[in-house]
């Protein structure tokens, strides 16, 4: 079993939190877990990204190779993009419908992609994945902090690898007594608005409405 | 079962040098290797110092070492770089206690200025034996076994793991914890470690550099056997005449390559300079082609050519001289291009990707919202408008208004080369004013002799000093400036402001970052003054001091009034918070990011922001 998954955000959304929990579940659960974050200078800001991959057997390259992710997991749209060679023929992407404008972008110097292409580009890409309104969801939940518990939540829908209650077990344990009880209830609405978007057919979301 | 624990790669090498029973740790913060530092520190048996800079560290390490004590020093290349002085002493004198090296590579330069190979300079230059890891727990082991081999072999031990096996996070198993039971005694030999150009009356009046540099010579059979025998390099057997030869990481990515293609090949799996010379020969001579597979430079590749034209054995080498890119770091990608190359049958293989049709704006980075240093690079922006000044930059958060939409300083080379560039700038006759912008850390670092020779000289350029009391990009290491250690206790700050005082600068003027007004007032008088004016700007990181409420502004809710706004984009081309926002013309605040430091109530001359 060879199962590699890769989180895309920008810095202080949260992803190495993500990630730990992810990896603290599969090593629970007798897997090894070879992950490495691109970690650069301190400022805010800056893109994101988690490896994470997990084995039966002994685990190589600490990078997924390119299209060798099964699950990519986008806290924002861009970022998602970005990577977006990483997924496997068979893969799945998770997006945050969710847009931090580059600096650039803020300042007409660039320009962020429009909704319409960037559905156009995910349905030309052939590839299937789901669009969930996390930081939305998030936010409902108490507060926009909690949008990777609540990826992390809808992650654990996408396949058979995740034992809910297990990761839930490992999220109380990792999470600091403040923030327990929020985690968890984002948690479960990520789970919810998992099984919600995958009732519809693959690709469909929410991008761009409302 | 043994006690295994989730850890980065850097905090694997930390712990086998715990449980080597190391006495000192000293280093200076640097991605990607700051974190071997900060593990050791959380045990209190050692000695663990963020030192003023690698060369400092190194040198400390070694009196330690003289002592019979173990020590390590921990740097990313860049430092290596600036140890090379000491080192090409250190080679010739050896060491006692044991003495390991961690040398890390930035292969890409994912966060560095070059992605140069240092193991040009400890193994090539200096003749130091070198371990290469290909992952967290081989880097543990071969830290370990580094202490081990320098008592043997008298000689500094040099690890040099690359970005990928720093920060990569797995099961780590871990060891106990030796107690070496030694008395620290420094035992006078000056024959040694004296390294001056004397001769050596016993020696039959050869000078002691010479006998020295024999002395390192003759250190090599005794290390080529080591090698022969070490753990860290083997053989695997597999199909085909073209045998595979990997360092260091290498083997991580064609491990990964033969999963991926459902095929073995044959290879030699490399850990260790000197090359373990029979193994290599044994495999060579099986084979028709070896493949290299090294970060970042051809250095094994060359090696083994060297080794196999003095063997008399024909056989093909390729790797990094141009078979395989000549820059960036390795990959599996890299790898399965290449062996697709070697095979084309494998081409079909290669996992298929994606690339969506779409455009993606680069993220560029930036001060942090809130960042003092915004304001202190507005002011500096506006004077070089008005005065066609030229600044020269530094190592640091604030290198960041070097990017888009700032494009301020004009040069950033290594710690501490703004100061001496500035200088440089003023002697070519140029008479536009010259500005020198550096860090605190970078400061101490580095940047001081450049600073005492600019003052010396009399130089007339403006040195401005940012100084937040941390080393913030790397992720707040305390550096001499800081009122306390790598552990939190109370530690004696240095005052720049005092010092370039003391030193004899024609100015020095401290000012509050934050306020716009205060700093323009003093980059005029500075630029008026002849020889060279300090400015330092002092404010502790915002990122650090924003929970504690003990900031260096007011905070004051800040609204944009949209008819008094007339799209004039000073606000986004001179100080570029990413909390303003500009489209149709006009920009807005974006109050979810907004800070409220109110610096830019200042910047905008329309009085649109209040």
């Amino acid at each position: 079993m060879n199962f590699n998954i890769l989180i895309a955000g920008v810095g202080g959304q949260g992803n190495l939190f993500a990630s730990a929990i992810l990896a603290e579940y599969f090593m629970s659960q007798g897997y090894q877990v070879l992950a490495v974050e691109t970690i650069g200078a301190a400022q805010r800001g800056g893109s994101v990204i988690s490896h994470l991959r997990v084995s039966d057997s002994d685990l190589y390259s600490p990078l997924i190779p390119a299209g060798k992710v099964d699950i990519l997991v986008g806290f924002e749209i861009l970022e998602m993009l970005r990577n977006f060679r990483m997924l496997a023929t068979d893969g799945t992407y998770l997006l945050n419908d969710y847009k931090d404008p580059t600096v650039l972008c803020n300042m007409e110097l660039d320009t962020y992609p429009s909704d319409e292409n960037i559905r156009e580009a995910l349905q030309k890409s052939g590839r299937k994945g789901y669009i969930i309104k996390a930081t939305e969801r998030a936010r409902e939940a108490g507060g926009s902090l909690l949008t990777n518990v609540v990826m992390v939540g809808a992650l654990c829908q996408l396949s058979l690898l995740f034992n809910s209650r297990e990761v839930k077990r490992v999220l109380t344990h990792k999470s600091p007594e403040k923030v327990r009880e929020l985690n968890l209830k984002a948690f479960e609405a990520g789970g919810v608005l998992a099984l919600e978007v995958m009732k519809q057919s693959p690709t469909r979301g929410y991008l761009g409405q409302g | 079962m043994a006690k295994q624990e989730y850890l980065m790669g850097n905090e694997a090498m930390g712990r086998g040098a715990v449980e080597a029973g190391v006495t000192v740790v000293t280093g200076y913060p640097g991605t990607p290797v700051s974190e071997v530092l900060e593990y050791v520190s959380s045990y209190p048996d050692v000695h663990a110092e963020w030192c003023i800079n690698e060369k400092v560290a190194l040198e400390i390490a070694v009196g330690a070492s003289l002592c019979n004590t173990r020590a390590m020093a921990v740097m990313k290349h860049n430092g290596t770089n600036v140890v090379l002085d000491f080192l090409m002493h250190l080679n010739y004198t050896g060491v006692r206690g044991g003495l390991v090296l961690i040398s890390a590579d930035d292969p890409s330069g994912i966060s560095s200025q070059n992605e140069e190979d240092s193991r040009i300079i400890t193994h090539l230059d200096a003749h130091l034996p070198v371990f290469d890891p290909w992952c967290a727990h081989e880097a543990k082991d071969m830290v370990k076994a580094a202490f081990e081999l320098s008592e043997k072999t008298e000689l500094c031990f040099v690890v040099r793991p690359v970005t990928r096996v720093c920060h990569a996070r797995s099961q780590v198993r871990l060891e106990e914890i030796v107690v070496l039971d030694r008395e620290p005694s420094f035992v006078d030999d000056r024959s040694r470690f004296v390294m001056s150009a004397v001769t050596e009356p016993k020696a039959g009046g050869v000078l002691r550099p010479v006998l020295r540099h024999k002395w390192l010579n003759e250190k090599q059979p005794a290390l080529l056997q080591i090698m022969e025998e070490s753990r860290f390099n083997h053989v695997e057997k597999g199909e085909g005449s073209i045998g595979l030869v990997t360092c260091g990481i290498g083997y991580a990515y064609v491990k990964e390559a033969e999963e991926i293609l459902g095929k073995k090949f044959p290879i030699l799996k490399l850990g260790t300079l000197p090359l373990p010379r029979s193994k290599v020969i044994k495999f060579a001579r099986k084979m028709d082609k070896l493949v290299v597979y090294e970060d970042s430079e051809g250095v094994v590749e060359c090696l083994l050519k060297e080794l196999l034209y003095d063997e008399g054995i024909k056989v093909e080498v390729a790797g990094r001289s141009g078979f395989l890119p000549r820059e960036g770091e390795l990959s599996a990608t890299v790898v399965l291009q290449s062996l697709a190359k070697l095979y084309p049958e494998l081409q079909k293989l290669i996992p298929e990707t994606v690339t969506l049709d779409i455009k993606i704006p680069v993220r560029t980075r930036t001060q942090c919202v809130g960042c003092q240093y915004r304001g202190l690079l507005h002011a500096l922006k506006l004077m070089v408008r008005k005065t066609h000044g030229i600044v020269t930059g530094d190592i640091g958060c604030y290198d960041a208004g070097s990017f888009p939409p700032l494009e301020l300083q004009s040069t950033i080379y290594c710690m501490g080369s703004s100061i001496p560039m500035a200088n440089g700038i003023a002697y070519s006759g140029s008479k536009q004013p010259v500005f020198a912008i550096i860090g605190d850390s970078t400061f101490f670092h580095n940047g001081v002799l450049g600073l005492l020779n600019a003052i010396h000289n009399g130089v007339d350029m403006v040195v401005i000093v940012c100084d937040n009391g941390t080393t913030a990009m790397t992720g707040f290491q305390p550096h001499p400036g800081s009122d306390t250690d790598v552990r939190g206790r109370p530690a004696v700050a240095i005052d720049i402001a005092e010092l370039a005082t003391a030193a004899g600068a024609a100015s020095v003027q401290v000012v509050n970052p934050y306020n716009i007004p205060e700093v323009t007032k003093a980059l005029k008088k500075a630029v008026r003054t002849k020889g060279v004016s300090v400015i330092v700007a002092s404010m502790p990181c915002y990122l650090q001091v924003r929970r504690t409420g003990n900031l260096g502004f007011t905070p004051r809710k800040v609204t944009l009034d949209p008819d008094r706004c007339n799209g004039c984009q000073i606000c986004v081309t001179y100080f570029g918070c990413p909390a303003i926002h500009f489209s149709n013309g006009k920009a807005t605040i974006d109050q979810a990011t907004c800070v409220e430091c109110g610096m830019c109530v200042v910047v905008c001359k329309r009085g649109a922001i209040s």
